[in-house]
């Protein structure tokens, strides 16, 4: 236990700050949600990647600076505390990303990783399908191997990014009859194959920021098959945990918003109840809360260990504490909290941050999931009536 | 920057688990709730195990070591329920007394011969002191009326509310496993209740709340052991963090036990009435919001994502 920075990690820290400083756009990016807004975000993605700040904690071989989690940790506590944009490319970046180095072959690495941290192809995910959400081994896609390709069909809904994303990556069953975890692979695919087509969903705010797709014989070449046919199970394991774990919400962003919180707070000071003060002194302990676990948890993947089903802690906490801090302002924010823009011109990105954090509790595994996970595997709580 | 607890470090305090597992199981707490509550036997064992001497500087005998090892071990402390009055004596009046320069008496404390307590105006009352008795809802505790020259030092109100926060972290642990196991075996409609997602949630939420203490717990510990400025935040965070935990879980596991839980015949109330005292103890919790509120709100800390070990 040594909490304090070493003289290089403070340097570090102020080369990041400083770069953050000269290149953050000076006015918040539109919605990442809608068209305009997702090319103005790709745009900053390049940005970062000519700064070479696409992903630190890559090694340099694949567009990266081979940074270890305690320097991924500061990078990210300067990124959100400058106030820079929302990631495009989240999906590639944090989840797709790991998932390849994991278990992709070295030909597929070189492929795919130097692009994705280039920014030049953003990916989206395809997971859910309509009868398959909580229950993702209900999946009935199907990808049948003809040749050299899978041909797939079927459909996946809930996809973030894929309106306006090139690639896209998801689970598709494969052995003909199989059931539930068995039979299915993970597949990577370019959006654009002829018979895939998207048809964007409006979300809560109204922008189309998930799609759903439909695939009707679309040809996908074997050489994007993710690990082995049949292994898409455990490969899609390994991704929801990145997901759910260490890197998809690092605390610094929740950090952000406490500090915006406490800002709110003493404008409404003023007129507000002695009892609101509690809510923001508890998003300040609970995103701090949340920085220190998360720097536990680096420290011991660090040292040689992993994390499992304590992922699923982790998830249920910063969702509901982002809930939470929205919740909060928008009830501080009284008559204001229900316009779009705020009579100065200014988004209202309390609306918009409480309408995404509703959508926390629900992705990357529903939080009712991952309570059970954590009764039956940390815990020990017996198994009954699941299937 | 290091988060992680050193595995030595980890050593020790679990073999202070294992021997309070093996000496200081609930029918300890029974007899000694039967009976007189403290035991010269028990005391000795801890005395023996080094534990008195554990904050003494290596100059004077002891064993020279931080608060964040004390908290691990008061952290087992709360574990096991423990009713002789280690934590504070030798982890909140020892290194308050060494702090102040009084450094006559380490020798005997670490011994066992001598076990001075600390009385704090803050609590109104003291544990395991020499006045008038008064009777706590806790059974093991020895409260007595707070004597005249109580100090109201701000360390040492610190350290009693760290290793308070230590505690209820190990009685919230102590609580949801005993929680965790009578649902494995109590069947209700056919099946254990422990397999009902209703009693899953509950008790998910129990071993959420005590991920996200643990952490805050061992910064305030880290914090007042590197004196860093902010160290009474942190300490007043982790108490906060504590306290709402092992409530979380005594509430959470009083309802899983059922009618059981309401009785004096299940062990659980032992913990639950000690969560109950150390969590008004050191500070209410409202007194340790207002300094989070004064810190926070007030700006004479430096908040956001730069500033997470300020």
């Amino acid at each position: 236990m040594d909490l304090a920075y070493t003289p290089a990690q403070q340097a570090f820290r102020m080369e990041v700050r400083e770069w953050l400083a000269a290149n953050v756009p000076a006015e918040p990016l539109l919605t990442l949600e809608c068209e305009e807004g997702y090319h103005r975000h790709v745009a900053w993605e390049r940005k970062l990647a000519e700064g070479n700040w696409g992903m630190v904690t890559w090694p340099e071989a694949y567009g990266g600076r081979g940074l270890d989690l305690v320097e991924w940790l500061i990078f990210e506590e300067e990124y959100w505390g400058a106030g820079a944009p929302l990631r495009a490319n989240q999906n590639g970046i944090f989840l797709l990303g790991p998932t390849i180095m994991e278990f992709g072959t070295d030909e597929q690495k070189a492929r795919f990783l130097t692009p994705m941290a280039a920014g030049e192809v953003i990916w989206a995910q395809a997971w859910s399908e309509p009868g398959a959400g909580s229950d993702m081994a209900a999946i009935k896609a199907t990808a049948v191997r003809d040749g050299d390709h899978y041909v797939i069909n079927g459909q996946k809904t809930w996809s973030s990014r894929a309106s306006f994303a090139d690639w896209g990556f998801g689970m598709f069953r494969t052995e003909e009859g199989s059931k539930r975890h068995k039979g299915l692979s993970f597949l990577l695919f370019d959006l654009d194959t002829p018979g895939i087509t998207r048809r964007p969903i409006r979300q809560l705010h109204g922008d189309p920021g998930f799609a759903e797709l439909f695939f009707d014989d679309v040809r996908v070449p074997a050489e994007n098959l993710l690990a082995g046919e049949g292994e898409g199970w455990k490969v899609a394991m390994a991704t929801a945990g990145f997901e759910r774990g260490l890197m998809l919400r690092s605390p610094g962003r929740f950090q952000a918003t406490a500090r915006r919180l406490v800002d709110l707070f003493r404008k409404h000071e003023p007129e507000a109840a002695p009892s609101a003060r509690e809510a923001v002194a508890k998003a300040w302990m609970d995103t701090q809360a949340y920085a220190y676990n998360t720097y536990a948890v680096a420290a011991k993947i660090m040292a040689g260990g992993s994390i499992g089903a304590e992922a699923s802690l982790n998830k249920i906490f910063w969702s509901e504490m982002d809930r939470a801090m929205h919740r909060t302002a928008m009830q501080l924010l009284g008559a204001a909290a229900e316009l779009r823009h705020f009579a100065d011109g200014r988004m209202n990105d309390w609306l918009e941050g409480y309408i995404f954090s509703l959508s926390g509790p629900i992705y990357a595994g529903s939080n009712e999931i991952q309570r059970n996970i954590t009764a039956e595997r940390l815990l020990g709580m017996p198994r009954v009536g699941a299937g | 920057m290091d988060f992680l607890i050193d595995p030595e470090r980890l050593e020790l305090a679990e073999a202070v688990r294992d021997y309070l597992a093996g000496t200081h199981g609930p029918e300890v707490l029974r007899r000694l709730d039967a009976g007189p509550n403290r035991d010269a036997v028990i005391w000795q064992g801890l005395v023996e195990m080094g534990l008195t001497g554990l904050l003494v500087p290596e100059e004077h005998g002891g064993l020279g070591m931080a608060l964040l090892d004390a908290a691990l071990i008061a952290r087992e402390c709360g574990r096991a329920c423990l009713a002789e009055p280690l934590v504070e004596s030798a982890f909140v009046m020892l290194p308050w007394l060494i702090a102040q320069g009084r450094t006559d008496d380490l020798v005997a404390i670490s011994e066992g011969s001598l076990r001075p307590v600390p009385a704090h105006r803050i609590n109104g009352s003291m544990a395991d002191g020499d006045g008038a008795l008064l009777e706590s809802v806790d059974p093991l505790r020895n409260l007595s009326a707070l004597p005249d020259d109580a100090s109201d030092d701000p360390h040492l109100l610190d350290l009693g509310a760290l290793m308070a926060s230590a505690q209820l972290v190990g009685l919230a642990e102590a609580m949801l496993d005993q929680a965790v196991e009578y649902s494995k075996v109590r069947e209700q409609f056919g099946q254990p209740i422990g397999g009902f997602q209703a009693i899953k949630h509950k008790l998910a939420d129990v071993a959420v709340a005590l991920e996200f203490a643990r952490s805050v717990v061992w910064r305030a510990a880290q914090a007042l052991d590197d004196g860093i400025d902010s160290a009474a935040l942190h300490v007043s965070h982790a108490k906060i963090a504590a306290t709402d935990t092992a409530w979380l879980a005594a509430e959470s596991a009083i309802q899983v036990h059922g009618a059981m839980g309401y009785t004096y015949e299940v062990d659980l109330h032992f913990w639950m009435k000690r969560a109950w005292a150390l969590g008004g103890a050191w500070g209410s919790r409202a007194f340790h919001l207002r300094r989070v509120d004064e810190a926070v709100i007030g700006g004479s800390h430096v908040i956001g994502p730069e500033n997470t070990f300020a």
